[in-house]
């Protein structure tokens, strides 16, 4: 028993634990055609939230939420990253089937000529041309691997109604920092991620409003939805 | 916790608190990575929040969360694909009868060489002796935690001392 106690004795020095401030949304434990009414109220726990948050000095982590397979960290001070091309990273040129295969709902461009499907994991993304300049769309399970995002002080997160069974978050303002898997972290510009089903969107152009993005998220083929 | 139930956040977050920092320290035997670690257990606190209509009223809430916490940390290691030290480090010798220099000095030697060898332990082994005498969870928490049955945490506990044993190269 010498060695057992030894190891209980060992008074480890633990990395510190993070403090975690949670913005939660309503729990999801009914049914599906309720939830813009738990959309809504996840809406009133954000603003409450938002409202009783104090300002802090340091480098931590204020509050975080998670819309479908994103998770978005608020923080007061941004971690280093570097400005890449909406398209770096990607991943491999996959076929339209194959991309189905792993996200069932992945909208499409309402274009002739459909750009490329890309692969990472289980996100499949495409970069396309609205209005004249690049927008990065991308779309995975939420039942797949997270999408992450650190929005500082001087990014504006509002909450927006795509559809009237879809809600997402409009960031815009200073770039945030957006981790893409198995990626270094990079600066993104103005973004809208969304949730429809089981999926979770993004859409992100460094020239998109709020209104161009809704007006896109809202003009996307979505399979089986016309 | 019928408050938190019944979408209560605040009380959520009361409710949770005094288990953050042991889910953490479970999270970090885990994935061997404080961010990891740190969202690990974050997503397990929301993911928790969304099943807390299915948790039962009355059983204990922190194996619950652990068990989360550990999965979430599992997953983490999984898609991050790397392999990390555990680096802990022994603290200075706590208030024991004032040993001499030397003494504290060999004392201090002596809990960092018995780290390392639990440090170069199997994965499997590390996990179980650090759960259960690290950060003393109780034999029924760690096989939560490690998604294990209880019998698998007592056999598996007696073989990874043992070759602790053999590699700190104490006779105990």
């Amino acid at each position: 028993m010498e060695l057992e106690r030894e190891l209980r004795d060992l008074d480890v020095e633990w990395p510190p634990t993070p403090e975690l401030r949670l913005v939660l949304e309503a729990p999801q434990r009914r049914r599906r055609s309720r939830r813009p009414l738990y959309a809504a109220i996840a809406l009133v726990l954000v603003a409450l939230a938002a409202a009783f948050a104090v300002p802090q000095s340091r480098g931590a982590i204020l509050r975080f939420l998670h819309l479908g397979g994103e998770t978005i960290h608020f923080v007061d001070t941004l971690p280093p990253a570097e400005e890449r091309p909406l398209g770096a990273g990607l991943g491999p040129v996959v076929p339209l089937a194959q991309a189905r295969a792993l996200v069932p709902g992945l909208p499409l461009p309402p274009l002739e000529e459909q750009p490329p499907l890309h692969q990472s994991g289980n996100v499949i993304s495409l970069v396309f041309r609205h209005e004249g300049a690049p927008v990065l769309l991308s779309a995975l399970s939420q039942d797949g691997s997270f999408l992450k995002k650190l929005v500082g002080g001087q990014t504006n997160a509002e909450w927006v109604q795509i559809f009237p069974d879809s809600w997402g978050l409009w960031l815009s303002g200073q770039p945030h920092v957006f981790f893409f898997p198995r990626e270094p972290a990079r600066l993104a510009g103005n973004t809208l991620v969304w949730t429809r089903g089981d999926y979770t969107f993004r859409l992100e152009g460094p020239t998109l409003s709020r209104d161009a993005a809704l007006k896109l998220a809202r003009s996307l083929k979505y399979p089986g939805k016309g | 916790m019928l408050r938190a139930q019944r979408g209560d956040a605040r009380a959520y977050e009361e409710l949770v608190r005094p288990h953050q920092e042991i889910a953490f320290r479970v999270a970090y035997v885990i994935t061997r990575n404080a961010a990891d670690a740190e969202d690990a257990v974050q997503d397990a606190l929301v993911k928790a929040w969304r099943a807390l209509g299915r948790f039962r009223a009355g059983e204990p809430l922190r194996p619950w969360l652990l068990r989360i916490a550990a999965n979430e940390a599992r997953n983490r290691r999984r898609s991050a694909g790397r392999r990390e030290r555990l680096t802990l480090r022994a603290a200075a010798s706590p208030g024991e009868a004032a040993p001499s220099p030397e003494e504290a000095l060999l004392a201090t030697s002596d809990r960092e060489r018995l780290l390392d060898a639990l440090e170069a332990l199997p994965d499997a082994a590390r996990e179980v002796l650090a759960c259960r005498y690290l950060l003393d969870l109780s034999e029924d928490e760690t096989a939560g935690a490690l998604d294990v049955r209880v019998g698998t945490v007592k056999s598996r506990s007696a073989r990874a001392l043992e070759k602790l044993r053999e590699a700190y190269g104490t006779g105990a």
